[in-house]
């Protein structure tokens, strides 16, 4: 009785975040309306799970849905309820509860819930949430990139003397002989991938190596990532 | 519609001028009528190289600022008939260029030649831009040595971003590599970077590897653009530069250190 049309499997995804420390939630779209006009690609209908644990008081989580499909996000559900009933509360009105593999440890005991601009963080927890920005052709010497938000991909090579930065990874479909920042405004799983590595500096997330550094995989296609805060080269071939 | 050419390289002394004057007269003795624009304002050179240092009137700033016509200044040169010269001024600096003027000029000058050679000064600043900016094709002069191959990689970057092309988002500047000073014999012993190396690192086309002369220097005090003289292999390599410039598919010359005698020739290969 070979049945193979359905599979039940369990897989892990990296989805985004939304904590919220307020109830107002006027507030809260005031501040999410301004962080989408900056970058309307990389939040448009990028699934989300809002956590509602700092939240003091009441929370209407009909409010909060509709608030969150209204722009333009893809509502999954919630997280961060501690209590039982808030649990059940959720169950009831219809929504998925989604349990974090890791307990999120952002919360400290003196919150200010009145400062609006930290009542919201979005938090990119991983890689996939970047988009691409493609620079194809040659980066030359005296030349910047910045891929805000985004992964680069280079299609050619990025030249001594020039210097590519992303808040994500950096690919680089050639040699790499310039300097390349990857994980620009902090981002830990930031990776640097090139054919060739010939280097100025590399750095990911605030951790730099000089071309001294590299000398175990100069000159050869390697990738380029964090082990422990520590800087980390392997063969990509 | 004239070829607009600008012959430069961001590193000064690698040959841009000898390259410019060279190439100049071997496409006007091809039967092209070419006018070579010298760019460096202040540091007047050109003319030294092409021999009519003595003929200068009138120069480029004159022609920009109005106090002289175009063909006052321009120099016709005494062994080309299609050949002029436009000489820069020695006594102005290179903000006495601004682009409308510059743009005007070389509009009246495509109304009558096929080729306008702009020689560029050295450097990244507003001269070096202003002889670019209206470029159609660039010979990048590059020496086979890390710094030079630097500073080409940055002038291919304005050549880039900073060009007329550039602004209007037409079709790029065609980029050329003119390797100077090669010495086939210092890069088999290491010292110096060899052809490969260099068009690895700035991956763009090769027009032409001009090997180190003395012909060069004699040429250059003598005032007569080194591809005059036929048996030097300098200028047989300008003259292949020529055509390639032309459309033709020429082999490339001068790339391997000349055997010594017989002794090398058995062991060697």
């Amino acid at each position: 009785m070979a049945n193979s049309s359905i599979e039940f499997k369990c897989t892990s995804f990296s989805l985004s975040v939304l904590h919220l420390k307020t109830s107002v939630l006027a507030d809260v779209r005031a501040i999410l309306t301004k962080k989408i006009a900056q970058a309307p690609d990389l939040f448009n209908l990028v699934p989300v799970v809002v956590n509602i644990e700092e939240i003091a008081g009441e929370v209407d989580y009909l409010a909060i849905k509709e608030l969150i499909q209204a722009l333009n996000f893809t509502f999954v559900g919630f997280t961060g309820a501690i209590e039982k009933e808030q649990k059940l509360l959720i169950r009831k009105l219809g929504f998925s509860f989604v349990n974090s593999a890791k307990k999120s440890s952002t919360s400290t005991g003196n919150s200010e819930v009145s400062k609006a601009q930290s009542a919201v963080k979005v938090f990119p927890e991983k890689t996939a949430l970047y988009s691409d920005k493609v620079h194809r052709g040659q980066i030359r010497s005296g030349q910047q990139v910045y891929a805000q938000g985004q992964n680069l991909v280079v299609i050619g090579s990025v030249s001594a003397g020039a210097e590519v930065i992303a808040d994500g990874n950096i690919h680089v479909y050639g040699a790499l002989r310039g300097r390349a920042i990857a994980g620009a405004k902090g981002h830990q799983q930031a990776q640097i991938y090139c054919q060739n590595l010939e280097a100025e500096l590399v750095s990911i997330n605030g951790n730099y190596w000089l071309s001294e550094s590299m000398e175990q995989h100069w000159a050869s296609p390697v990738y380029i990532h964090l082990n422990d805060n520590e800087l980390t080269s392997s063969k990509l071939i | 519609m004239a070829r607009i050419i600008v012959v430069t390289s961001g590193k000064g002394g690698v040959g841009k001028t000898t390259s410019s004057a060279a190439i100049g007269i071997g496409l006007a003795l091809k039967g092209h009528k070419v006018v070579l624009i010298d760019f460096d304002i202040g540091l007047r050179n050109l003319d030294l190289i092409m021999g009519c240092e003595r003929r200068v009137v009138y120069d480029f700033v004159n022609v920009i600022k109005g106090e002289a016509t175009l063909n006052q200044a321009l120099i016709k040169d005494k062994r080309v008939s299609t050949l002029s010269i436009l000489p820069a001024s020695q006594t102005r600096d290179k903000d006495a260029l601004d682009k409308e003027s510059v743009g005007k000029v070389l509009t009246e000058l495509g109304e009558t030649y096929d080729y306008i050679i702009c020689d560029s000064p050295a450097g990244i600043e507003a001269g070096a831009m202003m002889a670019l900016y209206y470029a159609d094709e660039a010979i990048v002069t590059t020496n086979p040595e890390v710094s030079s191959v630097r500073d080409s990689d940055r002038i291919l970057g304005m050549l880039a971003s900073r060009s007329r092309r550039a602004e209007l988002n037409l079709e790029p500047i065609k980029e050329h590599l003119l390797l100077t000073r090669y010495s086939p014999k210092r890069v088999t012993e290491g010292e110096m970077l060899s052809v490969e190396d260099v068009e690895d690192i700035l991956s763009i086309p090769l027009l032409g590897v001009i090997p180190e002369s003395q012909a060069v220097l004699k040429a250059s005090n003598a005032g007569e653009p080194v591809i005059l003289d036929k048996e030097s292999d300098a200028g047989q390599a300008y003259q292949d530069v020529v055509n390639r410039l032309l459309g033709d598919s020429v082999d490339f010359r001068f790339l391997v250190a000349e055997k010594k005698g017989i002794f090398s020739r058995m062991f060697g290969g």
